[in-house]
């Protein structure tokens, strides 16, 4: 059976979760043959975009098809995915007859979809985007000059997640904008996930039976963010994402972790994400959100 | 006291790391392991200064792998082998956050020297120990009862204490001498100032 999924015009976290409920009815349907509608699409940010790869992995990994998928209209749009080399991350996952050529040029992206397969790929990341970072994050953010360092840092752990604790491929993409409406002021916004085997697939083994009936992804995620716990025994390990945390925190910023059917958000005074959202679409994997806003003039240098 | 080599000297290697960006954990080991062998190629007490000067990054993963698993597998080896002592040297602020913390999550402690040679003790070391670490800095080679004369304390406490800083390798000790792992250095001064982490 053969059903199309809408795309939803804003196809940004808030998106993602609108376009996993269609999705969920899909699968519902028992349809084998799904195109993703993106017609309609007037703005992406990086999270949604890598989460249309990921919502086209899994439906080829549920439907045993390669999902379509019908570009935006939006000229702008579509020249934004062209830039960001969608069409060459989705061609693996999506039937694409033709992969447009990638444009190369000045622009704002940090950092153009990535596949993290290896630790190699995260190397590569973290030398590549240097230059840009301190760009970005100096002057345009204005983050004193050991901000690049600690992005640098942050960009490698978040990148490791998914090598050290997904068994799966990931991507990770990452973008300034203006954040007009809740914020005011430009934000660097980073997204990495993975569909993998999600926070309480990899933490069950050592943890499942200390929750008992309570173990979710929920507490999953509280395991991993709040308390640092690792699917590995040793104390060293862990310690990523709880730096992570830390340093988000002192940055102001946003850091929120999805993974199968739950939400844990690190929420600054400028957003309204809750802090613990349950009961969501269930979706394999761990994706995570950075926001990191410019800093205010009055917060010096 | 004196801060020139002597009885105490243990066999003094550096341990250059030669990357710019030591980010994770397959980098972190492969480090180690190097470092690891180095260290099994000698016979007697060693010291292994492990250069940071060329490193910009380090991550919280690499950090553990290199440093702190370093240090938690040298205390883990039976007492009766010979003794090896770690120094980090050339760090920068951006390396002691990741350096520290790891070292802390497993109850560990390092000697370092900054970039500026001002010598800090990454990790996890109480507040008595940590004055006791910084007057031997400062003195270079010492009894313990000198020691505590200088700091106006009690000598038996202040044995207690170099005793428990030599079995986690931070200071150097030989019967009733102690030393401050700068010593053994060639730029062993590190100056009048100590920052705790």
């Amino acid at each position: 059976m053969s059903r199309v999924v809408t795309v939803p015009e804003e196809m940004d976290h808030r998106g993602f979760e609108e376009l996993l409920v269609l999705l969920d009815e899909a699968f519902e349907e028992g349809s084998d043959r799904i195109l993703l509608n993106a017609k309609h699409v007037r703005w992406v940010s990086p999270y949604g975009l890598i989460g249309l790869l990921a919502v086209g992995r899994v439906i080829l990994d549920r439907t045993g098809n390669a999902p379509s998928i019908e570009a935006p209209e939006s000229k702008d749009v579509r020249s934004y995915w062209d830039f960001m080399g969608f069409w060459q991350a989705a061609s693996g996952i999506f039937d694409v007859p033709s992969v447009p050529p990638r444009i190369f040029g000045p622009h704002d992206a940090l950092l153009e979809i990535t596949s993290i397969r290896s630790h190699r790929d995260v190397h590569s990341v973290v030398e590549r985007v240097r230059e840009r970072a301190a760009s970005i994050l100096e002057k345009r953010l204005h983050y004193p000059k050991p901000a690049v360092i600690q992005f640098s840092v942050m960009l490698s752990e978040v990148c490791q997640n998914i090598i050290e604790h997904s068994d799966a491929d990931g991507w990770v993409c990452a973008q300034t904008y203006h954040y007009r409406e809740r914020l005011g002021r430009e934000v660097l916004m980073l997204a990495v996930m993975d569909v993998g085997v999600g926070f309480q697939g990899s933490l069950a083994a050592e943890h499942a039976r200390r929750y008992g009936e309570s173990w979710s992804s929920a507490t999953a995620l509280e395991a991993a963010l709040l308390y640092g716990e690792s699917r590995f025994r040793d104390p060293g390990r862990g310690q990523g994402l709880q730096a992570i945390r830390r340093q988000v925190d002192r940055w102001k910023g946003e850091l929120a972790i999805r993974s199968g059917n739950a939400q844990i958000a690190m929420v600054p005074d400028w957003d309204d994400l809750p802090a613990m959202q349950r009961d969501l679409p269930w979706f394999p994997g761990a994706q995570i959100l950075i926001v990191m806003p410019a800093r205010d003039e009055s917060e010096g240098r | 006291m004196t801060g020139q080599p002597g009885p105490l000297s243990p066999d003094v290697a550096v341990a250059s790391l030669y990357q710019q960006y030591l980010v994770t954990r397959h980098t972190g080991r492969a480090v180690r392991l190097s470092i690891e062998r180095l260290v099994g190629e000698r016979s007697g007490p060693s010291l292994t200064v492990i250069d940071f000067h060329e490193v910009a990054v380090i991550d919280f993963s690499c950090a553990d792998e290199v440093v702190a698993r370093l240090v938690f597998d040298t205390l883990s080896r039976p007492a009766q082998g010979a003794r090896h002592y770690f120094v980090l040297d050339g760090m920068e602020e951006a390396h002691m956050d990741p350096v520290s913390s790891a070292l802390e999550r497993r109850g560990l402690a390092v000697a370092a020297r900054t970039a500026e040679l001002r010598p800090v003790l990454l990790g996890q070391v109480e507040a008595e120990a940590r004055s006791v670490w910084e007057a031997l800095s400062r003195a270079g080679q010492a009894g313990a009862v000198d020691l505590a004369a200088i700091m106006d304390g009690d000598p038996a406490a202040c044995a207690r204490c170099l005793d428990r800083l030599d079995e986690r390798r931070l200071v150097r000790g030989s019967g009733h001498v102690y030393a401050s792992l700068f010593s053994f250095l060639a730029s062993g001064d590190g100056g009048p100032e100590f920052e705790s982490r």
